[in-house]
């Protein structure tokens, strides 16, 4: 999987402009799926299986969108200003790297005389130069889309990259779509678009599907590093389990189902309490006459830094445990 | 009334947080059950109960919303010592937590535990006054910690134990008040309904996840499509040093709240009906958002009129919110009145384009 995750994290793809994350899943996919198709907000769609008697719609979802920029302005000297496409953090920003979508243009984040060293200044006090000498000579223009420039790097047990939110999750799906053989449900995989702004595509996605229980594989948090936030996730101790986040309550009964799951596969999970953020599970739950959903979590540290660094034993026994709840009817109670 | 206070008294002696309606939507059915002609519980748990009208089918509906979760606690982590490291439900006031008695509701069963927090002097030098953040609280349950870690699990659900207890002057004081007032509002109008002849149907709603999401009120509204909603939830009282500009009176009847999430029409029909039985009400305004059920549920589907009822609550998500239960039978008597006066012309009455052809 190392290499499906390596193509995957280093194809960019802000939130609105996942096109080319959309062509690479749909190629690797090819043929592994029953159906595939794109719907208005560029949400892919795949599925395999078909309901049986004791079967149900079960939805799934990745995003393929990534945090990024956008060019807002760019001046005399050809030094562009940048907004954030998502939850940028500016202490993750000054001095990486971004590279523009539409040209290919790289850029180096810079900022403003900033003398007080214990505060960090906001986006709008930052800038990225392209290595121009005047504005004749940028290939930016404003509304250009950019995405954190950093490769992916195999540390052995650990991965890390920019994007890993939620390519990681991207993987995973991928990989559960492929390998499901025999499932008495109709299991609807969907590569999301614009999660990171408000997890819109799935917001779509899941009126289109109309599910009976939803899934979403994303990242999240963990407190297993110096003076981290408390939290009871650590790298390498499993999937997590999501009893709740931010936005979003998990169904109690579809929590229970995975918990008895993963112990019945005799995998390693953990249970997950987030404080802040939220999943595409958000928007399914809310959707029409409402939707039991639950999310499985890839435990990820320094996420939305262009670092973020996941245990591949947690990516791997997630896809056991996903096979393993796809493979029998699903009970809930 | 008495019987829905002694109802109203086994409510808020249960859990049923946010997402987790379960323990309470179970105290709530029975109540229903005679009152209302079918019922069922929605895909994320609000519990829908329709009491038939007498007009001909197909009648129009007006759904009476309350939400009946809670605010309380979820374990976030089981340390060295045992203790339990905790995250909020919904919107909790820190300032009121710490020596709180509390019940962590286990697996395995129900654990008693104490909201405690360390001395002054062992916090960090900035949380050493004042109110103690939540991260510096802890759930003791007494328990070794090998015993902790068997017993609790991260994700478990802690909420509060305090007992009701009347005060002088038809008060009520315990913790979830806030809405299980509300939802005592809905039954008691139920059963005056029961005396009276009302051509619509009536769906009765206790909504799951108001405190978190209010995910219950805009799904329930998708699946029952009401043609009008009233939403009832607690409003502000007024309670010491609060500011009589942002509080409302107890003992003076509910709140009739004035704003985006209200239906203008609709609102000023109640204002007029209690105006006209000599119910006392009191006008509210909010300027952007309810805080209720009504954001969402006025935007379901193709939009429904809706309309918001306050019940004047003092020492709103503390363990001892207090409510005075006259308000309780003024609001049901309110909503009685009102559903058994809908008739095949008020819709046409409500028209927001009426006054554009005149």
């Amino acid at each position: 999987m190392k290499e499906i995750i390596r193509q995957l994290v280093e194809t960019t793809g802000p939130s609105g402009y996942e096109s080319d994350v959309r062509a690479l899943v749909k190629k690797m996919l090819k043929g592994q799926v029953d159906s595939m198709k794109v719907d208005a907000l560029g949400n892919l769609i795949t599925r395999k299986g078909k309901k049986s008697k004791d079967g149900l719609t079960v939805m799934l979802s990745a995003h393929m969108d990534e945090i990024g920029i956008i060019a807002t302005h760019i001046d005399d000297n050809g030094f562009v200003r940048f907004t954030s496409v998502g939850g940028v953090f500016p202490r993750n920003t000054a001095g990486g790297r971004v590279r523009f979508l539409k040209t290919g243009q790289v850029g180096v984040i810079g900022m403003e005389s900033h003398k007080n060293q214990s505060s960090v200044p906001g986006l709008e006090k930052m800038y990225i130069d392209v290595g121009a000498s005047k504005r004749s000579d940028v290939k930016v223009s404003v509304g250009d889309v950019a995405a954190f420039d950093r490769p992916f790097e195999d540390l052995g047990t650990r991965l890390v990259s920019k994007a890993m939110d939620d390519r990681i999750g991207v993987a995973v799906l991928m990989e559960v779509m492929k390998q499901l053989k025999t499932t008495p449900h109709e299991v609807v995989g969907v590569f999301s678009t614009q999660e990171e702004v408000g997890t819109r595509g799935a917001t779509t996605a899941a009126y289109g599907v109309d599910p009976d229980l939803g899934i979403a594989l994303d990242v999240t948090l963990t407190g297993d590093t110096p003076n981290a936030d408390t939290m009871a996730v650590s790298l390498g101790n499993g999937p997590a389990i999501k009893v709740k986040d931010g936005g979003m309550i998990s169904d109690p009964r579809v929590v229970a189902w995975m918990e008895a799951g993963a112990k019945r596969a005799r995998l390693p999970y953990q249970m997950e309490v987030l404080t802040g953020g939220t999943t595409d599970a958000r928007s399914i739950q809310m959707t029409r006459a409402g939707v039991p959903v639950g999310c499985v979590s890839i435990p990820c540290r320094y996420v939305h830094s262009p670092s973020e660094m996941v245990d591949y034993g947690d990516v791997q026994n997630s896809v056991k445990l996903l096979l393993a709840l796809l493979s029998k009817p699903v009970q809930l109670r | 009334m008495l019987e829905t206070k002694d109802l109203l008294k086994q409510m808020i002696q249960v859990s049923g947080l946010s997402g987790h309606e379960a323990p309470i939507r179970e105290v709530i059915e029975p109540a229903w059950k005679p009152l209302t002609d079918e019922m069922h519980t929605s895909r994320l748990g609000s519990l829908h109960a329709r009491k038939h009208g007498s007009g001909p089918a197909p009648r129009p509906s007006i759904a009476i919303v309350t939400h009946m979760d809670a605010i309380g606690l979820i374990v976030k982590q089981i340390d060295s010592e045992g203790l339990l490291h905790v995250d909020q439900i919904g919107g909790l006031d820190p300032r009121v937590l710490p020596s709180q008695m509390v019940m962590v509701h286990t697996q395995g069963g129900d654990l008693p535990g104490l909201l405690v927090m360390p001395p002054a002097h062992c916090l960090p030098e900035e949380d050493a006054s004042g109110a103690p953040q939540l991260k510096h609280l802890r759930v003791d349950t007494g328990l070794r910690p090998t015993a902790a870690r068997r017993q609790v699990r991260v994700g478990d659900l802690i909420s509060f134990a305090s007992k009701p207890v009347e005060l002088d002057g038809d008060l009520l004081a315990g913790h979830s008040l806030d809405n299980r007032a509300s939802v005592a509002v809905l039954t008691e109008a139920l059963r005056l309904l029961g005396r009276r002849k009302h051509a619509w149907d009536v769906w009765a709603v206790a909504t799951a996840q108001e405190e978190e999401t209010l995910f219950g009120a805009t799904t329930s509204g998708y699946a029952l499509r009401p043609t009008l909603a009233v939403v009832i939830d607690v409003t502000f009282a007024k309670s010491p040093s609060a500011p009589a500009h942002r509080t409302y009176d107890q003992n003076k009847g509910p709140t009739l709240d004035w704003g985006p999430n209200t239906h203008p029409k609709f609102h000023r029909e109640m204002e007029k009906l209690a105006k006209r039985l000599e119910i006392p009400v009191q006008e509210a305004v909010y300027s952007k958002s309810s805080g209720t059920d009504a954001i969402l549920l006025q935007v379901t589907v193709e939009g429904i009129p809706t309309v918001v009822v306050g019940i004047p609550l003092r020492y709103m998500h503390t363990p001892v919110e207090v409510v005075n239960t006259k308000d309780i039978e003024r609001a049901s008597r309110l909503l009685a009145e009102f559903v058994s006066a809908l008739d095949e012309t008020f819709m046409d009455k409500i028209r927001l384009d009426k006054t554009d052809e005149n």
